[in-house]
């Protein structure tokens, strides 16, 4: 009775805030994109209205911001606020000396049971409130989500992605880093579950990029650690995994809780019901937090193409 | 890695207590641990195909590049294409029929060679369906002349002909006609048509021809024993169209066969290949008081006369038969096979004291068309009988202008 009630309140919900006639349909629209177009539209209107109360309810605790520095490729792109208090301070100065006349798109939304991905683009202009000088805006954003309560939050924004990959400054080796992703690889070689999983964040997303680093392409694989380690618990005793990784870049934001890194690695199984042989070679790109104490693995995109 | 294998094992050797779902999931296992067509890859599918109908579901699923998220990645693109292509496989085997719809969304530009070739066989062997059939049709315009092959074939196992071209092109180049002869020979009594016709025009590839023919004749034989009567019917009528006397005994078994079809088929056969224990029972037929059996001895007797004319003379004599009823199917047959020399006859019949005799050899005479029966027909117009009367007014209208 109670799943009805929530049923039938969510699909009030849905019809409240979805788009009224005039507006843009959206194609594939489901219960849980019009949730999280009704969060991107929250954060956005906080800006126009001056209002970070409202903004900010688009963000969970654990919210982490990345600065893509127009570059697709994540070997270009650093750490720009570890949680949603460093955002909020932004927020509160940015809405003090600006004004924002600002509209947003959202061309992706990509959702995997509790996990989900957006873009969205947004453009107009931005007022100085002191000089009344204008600056155009026509940026591209990268968000992660996670659904909590029935309520999606964005848990991770990449700012300023870029649309082609260009060139990457070299980044140093962060030890912490480096170390958690020479454990991850060897728990790998030694076949056990739960030293793979007790690298993970609990509600960690795992991505498949299908060989572009455009998101337009990527799917989620994996919607936190309880279903990667049903995978685990189906591939493992069929396969011997043999990993060469190689830590191309790695970033950390100012209070060093959050990183980010990118990996190109040779990945290769013998099956043990037979001779088959599987390898290939991929980039991936990884975020994680020791926000718990230890770093885990927050995201990690499989197959992202940094070729062009 | 030692540890793992004995694990493996002991999984194997455990398979025979486990259910059938833990069975797939282990072969499913060995298809991915093992080359395309490979012997462990091809003795997983030969099992999964042995399990049969509860393992479908399973396979379906594994077609769809959608599940390979979750619990069931797979971050291998060549795995899953091993996968895809043995699930498919063994799915033309079992033969489910809901899985065109899942194999018809896979035969498609965007899978690999293999997999698209396993997809269209699979739904060539599932058989005809209007979702399936539309989706290899457009298959046939692909630019890799091995897709157009198998999908010609498929198309073929689904009783048109609309592929035909392709497969006979086929012939002509090394690389496709090995394909082309197999897809014939795996077409059973649907491939006999065109077979035929490909060993009597002449063309490449005669010898390789006959000896599918061959085997093809061989499988019939031992489709006329099928527990479905739609198989016995076919094979029968295939038999018929090849036209080798060998089966003749088998043929001549379904006389007596509790399906109406399955008789009149094998009867229709034997006629063919000139037996008159076919012969025998059609004319039986044509006499009979009930019209259905009467109605496919016309069908029947027409079909055999126009391949093979091997009753032209009983049925011209069957035109002075005792029973009105023979006289009068007898006239049918002539027009619907469009007999030319029975013309003289049919005039003749055309003065039969019973009315239906003379309606039918009127309208065989219209079908026929011949300016011969003209003054003949002038003079029914004001025939007694009513329905003699119409019927030559119609004959007269096929005729056309004097």
């Amino acid at each position: 009775m109670a799943a009805m009630k929530k049923t039938i309140c969510l699909s009030l919900f849905c019809l409240l805030v979805s788009p009224p006639v005039g507006q843009q349909a959206h194609a594939g629209e489901t219960p849980e994109t019009i949730l999280i177009r009704q969060a991107l539209s929250n954060d956005v209107s906080g800006y126009r209205r001056g209002d970070s109360e409202l903004t900010l309810k688009t963000y969970d605790e654990r919210f982490v911001a990345y600065q893509g520095h127009a570059n697709g490729d994540p070997r270009a792109w650093t750490i720009l606020h570890e949680n949603r208090d460093a955002l909020a301070k932004q927020i509160n100065a940015d809405l003090e000396t600006h004004r924002y006349e600002i509209t947003r798109t959202i061309p992706i939304i990509s959702v995997r049971t509790t996990h989900a991905f957006a873009t969205t683009i947004d453009s107009g202009q931005v007022i100085d409130r002191a000089s009344g000088a204008t600056t155009p805006v026509q940026i591209q954003r990268l968000w992660t989500f996670l659904k909590i309560e029935d309520q999606w939050l964005a848990t991770a924004m990449v700012s300023d992605l870029g649309d082609s990959l260009l060139p990457a400054a070299d980044s140093g080796t962060h030890d912490g880093i480096s170390d958690l992703l020479q454990r991850e690889s060897q728990a790998w070689e030694g076949g056990n579950a739960s030293d793979i999983l007790g690298l993970f964040d609990e509600h960690f997303t795992g991505y498949n990029g299908g060989m572009t680093f455009k998101p337009g392409t990527w799917t989620i694989a994996f919607s936190g650690i309880e279903e990667m380690g049903k995978w685990l618990d189906k591939r493992l005793p069929y396969t011997q995994y043999d990993l060469d990784r190689k830590i191309l870049h790695s970033a950390v934001g100012p209070s060093g809780n959050e990183g980010l890194a990118v990996t190109h690695e040779t990945v290769a199984i013998q099956h043990t019901a037979g001779p088959a042989k599987h390898q290939k070679e991929r980039y991936v790109l990884w975020t994680m937090s020791r926000r718990s104490g230890s770093w885990k693995i927050t995201n990690m995109l499989y197959d992202i193409g940094l070729i062009d | 890695m030692i540890a793992k294998r004995l694990t493996c094992l002991l999984l194997f050797s455990l398979s025979a207590c486990s259910t059938t779902e833990e069975q797939v999931v282990d072969l499913l296992e060995q298809i991915a641990a093992h080359p395309i067509d490979s012997p462990g890859w091809q003795q997983a599918v030969d099992n999964l195909a042995t399990i049969g109908r509860p393992a479908a579901r399973q396979l379906i699923a594994r077609l769809n590049p959608g599940l390979y998220v979750g619990e069931d990645y797979r971050e291998f693109r060549d795995e899953q294409e091993q996968l895809r292509t043995g699930c498919a496989q063994a799915l033309g085997r079992i033969k489910p029929r809901g899985a065109t719809a899942a194999l018809k969304d896979r035969i498609t530009a965007a899978y690999t060679e293999n997999e698209r070739t396993a997809c269209l066989w699979a739904i060539g062997q599932i058989g005809y369906s209007q979702v399936g059939i539309d989706a290899l049709k457009v298959q046939l315009k692909d630019s890799n002349p091995v897709i157009r092959i198998h999908a010609a074939i498929a198309i073929v196992k689904m009783d048109d002909n609309v592929g035909d071209d392709e497969i006979e092109a086929a012939f002509t180049d090394a690389r496709l006609a090995p394909i082309a002869l197999q897809g014939l020979e795996e077409s059973s009594y649907f491939g006999v048509p065109l077979l035929m016709r490909l060993s009597t025009d002449g063309g490449p590839q005669q010898q390789a021809l006959r000896q599918i023919i061959d085997k093809v004749k061989d499988q019939l034989v031992t489709q006329l024993t099928a527990e479905e009567p739609v198989h016995r019917l076919r094979a029968a009528n295939a038999l018929g169209q090849i036209g080798d006397p060998g089966p003749t005994q088998a043929l001549a078994n379904l006389l007596t066969d509790p399906s109406n079809q399955v008789r009149f088929s094998a009867a229709a056969a034997l006629a063919t290949l000139d037996q008159a224990q076919g012969i025998d029972f059609l004319f039986q037929a044509l006499r009979n008081t009930d019209s259905i059996l009467r109605a496919n001895a016309v069908k029947f007797l027409a079909e055999v006369q126009s391949q093979s004319g091997s009753v032209e003379s009983q049925l011209i004599s069957a035109l002075s038969a005792e029973a009105p009823l023979a006289r009068a199917g007898a006239a049918q047959v002539l027009g619907q096979a469009r007999v030319q020399t029975a013309i003289a006859s049919l005039i003749e019949a055309t003065t039969d004291k019973t009315a239906e005799v003379r309606v039918n050899a009127i309208i065989a005479l219209g079908q026929i068309g011949t300016g011969q029966s003209r003054a003949r027909l002038e003079s029914l117009r004001t025939d007694d009988d009513a329905t003699v009367a119409y019927y030559a007014e119609w004959a007269l209208g096929q005729l056309g202008p004097s």
